[in-house]
């Protein structure tokens, strides 16, 4: 059973927040779906050998193209987007 | 379903139509049949009479593809240059990319024609395109029923007849199974076949942009445009397809080794059960060998993929802190009330329910026994599906396990929905190529999809199997009345 102070904790890492009503709701669907979720410890319980082996797809070095400077798009289109954008800050108001 | 993407090229070659003539037909009945189907969240009319106006300059100067002058739509998460894209969430709210995601660049070389971005759920996040924030797409089937998700309008698009063809996103079944609910085709290519570059992320080692069609040769058409390596995808493979269109007539099934493995059977809906089943002899009855096998590890493979898609969704969707795109949350007094009241306002359940799950399985205590875990569980189900494919060509079986929901399914609980993408998620965490072709309907008029499932790279011979299906069955689903009238 996952506790509402975990809620809690978690949801400050995602930067979310839960009324009551919907931290209730949270808290029962978390339940069921690590419930799910740990059936895959039926599958590699105590094999910790194995999981410590398990490779990172990381791409070598030499694999990697070459590191080629090419035309920037403009700096305005980039910020096309940004809301409020003031020289090089971009949230206006009192920050 | 027939083959519409030829027929039309050919009306377009012989100029029994101009291209800006055919897309004013599209324009026209996306104007006068979206209001039924919601498949459309935003259109570009303009652009494309001047994709059109290019079209009809590359027939006039001898530069024409097949796809030259042919009327199709992106997923809102699929960016191009100056269109609203906003893969359906709040959050991203007016956000209007500033370069073309590779494939349409692609496309776009060919002369093709875009007439808009297509509904989904909410980042990909869904099985049923119910959790877009501008309502459910409708299922041209029966408009009381979901049109499968994630690529839902994409679906809707194609099967309403409103669209020649669709690009969708495929992270568990996003193309598969909305194509199997709405009675036309969905190819989820190799993971690496098809460049993500300008694909927004939601998981990005199992995403794959693929096509929604009517017939296998036109998903053929499609990918034979859209495949290939590209620099700024890094994951992307430098494969030679050669052309799978070209290579689909004359297909033979003599000799083909079909895998049929018990587990994607057990609980499925009997008439699904009798329709696989009917198709499957189609194929014996023609000469393919039929190979009983078991996938036991199929089991662990739900599991594995909502802990790995939802980790790396928790991870990708950071970005969206309403500083450098989208929505952003009014009355705050500093950044980090800003950060935490646009993401709570701009996302809906079913993210944040996904993100909190992924920020769980990387958090620290629970990386190793539920993260890394699943990470040496996929592992294992690509070996055992490399042994599968040393003694079967393809496999076959079903795309989802039910026909289109009603809409509003929402006696169903997360877990309930997730264990609906039981025959489409291992293909996404083994990286595989599978496509899914309609072969009939239920006792309730909904269509029925057959995945077929090929090794890496191997999109060439599951597609001849298609082709050869759709070809020798008889066409038990039909067309859709209405849309485009030509």
């Amino acid at each position: 059973m996952i506790t509402k102070d975990e809620v809690l904790k978690l949801a400050n890492l995602a930067r979310l927040d839960f009324s009551d009503e919907e931290l209730d709701k949270i808290i029962r669907d978390m339940d069921d779906i690590i419930a799910f979720a740990d059936t895959i410890n039926n599958s590699v319980e105590g094999d910790a050998e194995k999981i410590r082996t398990v490779s990172t797809n990381a791409i070598p070095a030499e694999d990697c193209r070459e590191d080629v400077v090419k035309e920037s798009l403009p700096n305005e289109k980039i910020l096309s987007n940004v809301n409020g954008s003031k020289g090089m800050f971009c949230v206006k108001g009192g920050i | 379903m027939k083959e519409l993407i030829s027929p039309l090229s050919k009306l377009l070659q012989t100029k029994e139509i101009s291209a800006v003539e055919l897309t004013e037909k599209y324009i026209n009945a996306v104007e006068a049949e979206n209001k039924k189907y919601n498949a459309f969240v935003s259109t570009t009319f303009d652009k494309a009479l001047e994709n059109a106006k290019t079209a009809d300059k590359m027939f006039a100067n001898g530069t024409a593809t097949a796809l030259t002058g042919i009327p199709m739509t992106l997923k809102d998460n699929i960016c191009s240059d100056g269109d609203l894209t906003t893969c359906c969430s709040k959050i991203l709210e007016g956000f209007r990319p500033y370069y073309d995601a590779t494939v349409w660049s692609k496309l776009k070389a060919q002369g093709a024609v875009m007439l808009g971005k297509t509904n989904m759920d909410e980042f990909a996040m869904g099985s049923t395109s119910e959790t877009s924030c501008y309502g459910a797409p409708l299922n041209p089937r029966n408009v009381n029923h979901v049109t499968g998700g994630s690529s839902g309008g994409g679906a809707s698009a194609v099967a309403g007849n409103i669209a020649a063809y669709a690009l969708g996103s495929d992270t568990g079944g996003s193309v598969r199974q909305p194509a199997s609910f709405c009675g036309i085709v969905g190819l989820k290519p190799t993971y690496g076949a098809v460049s993500r570059y300008g694909l927004i992320a939601y998981g990005s080692s199992l995403d794959q942009i693929g096509v929604l069609a009517n017939s296998v040769k036109d998903t053929a058409v499609v990918f034979d445009a859209i495949s290939g390596v590209d620099a700024n995808d890094q994951t992307s493979v430098d494969f030679s397809f050669g052309s799978i269109a070209d290579s689909l007539e004359n297909t033979d099934v003599k000799g083909l080794k079909i895998g049929i493995a018990k587990e994607y059977f057990e609980g499925i809906n009997s008439e699904i059960k009798d329709a696989i089943s009917d198709a499957v002899k189609l194929f014996e009855a023609n000469g393919a060998e039929i190979i009983d096998i078991s996938l036991p590890v199929l089991k662990q493979a739900l599991p594995v993929y909502y802990i790995i898609a939802c980790a790396e969704a928790s991870s990708n969707l950071g970005r969206y802190d309403g500083i450098r795109y989208g929505y952003r949350a009014e009355n705050f007094n500093d950044v980090e009330e800003m950060i935490l009241k646009t993401r709570t306002q701009g996302f809906g359940d079913e993210v944040k329910r996904r993100i909190m799950l992924g920020t769980y399985v990387l958090s620290s205590g629970y990386y190793d026994a539920y993260y890394k875990k699943a990470c040496l569980l996929r592992e294992n189900l690509i070996a055992d599906f490399d042994e599968i494919f040393n003694s079967c060509d393809i496999l076959i079986a079903p795309t989802a396990p039910n026909t289109a929901f009603p809409l509003n399914y929402s006696g169903a609980s997360p877990v309930d929905m997730y264990l609906s993408d039981i025959a489409t998620v291992p293909i996404n965490i083994t990286g595989v190529p599978a496509v899914s072709v309609p072969i009939k309907n239920d006792s309730n008029g909904l269509p029925i999809g057959m995945q077929i499932i090929g090794k890496k790279f191997s999109e060439k011979t599951i597609m001849q199997a298609a082709y050869f299906y759709e070809k020798t069955a008889e066409d038990m689903v039909g067309n859709v009345e209405g849309g485009v009238q030509l």
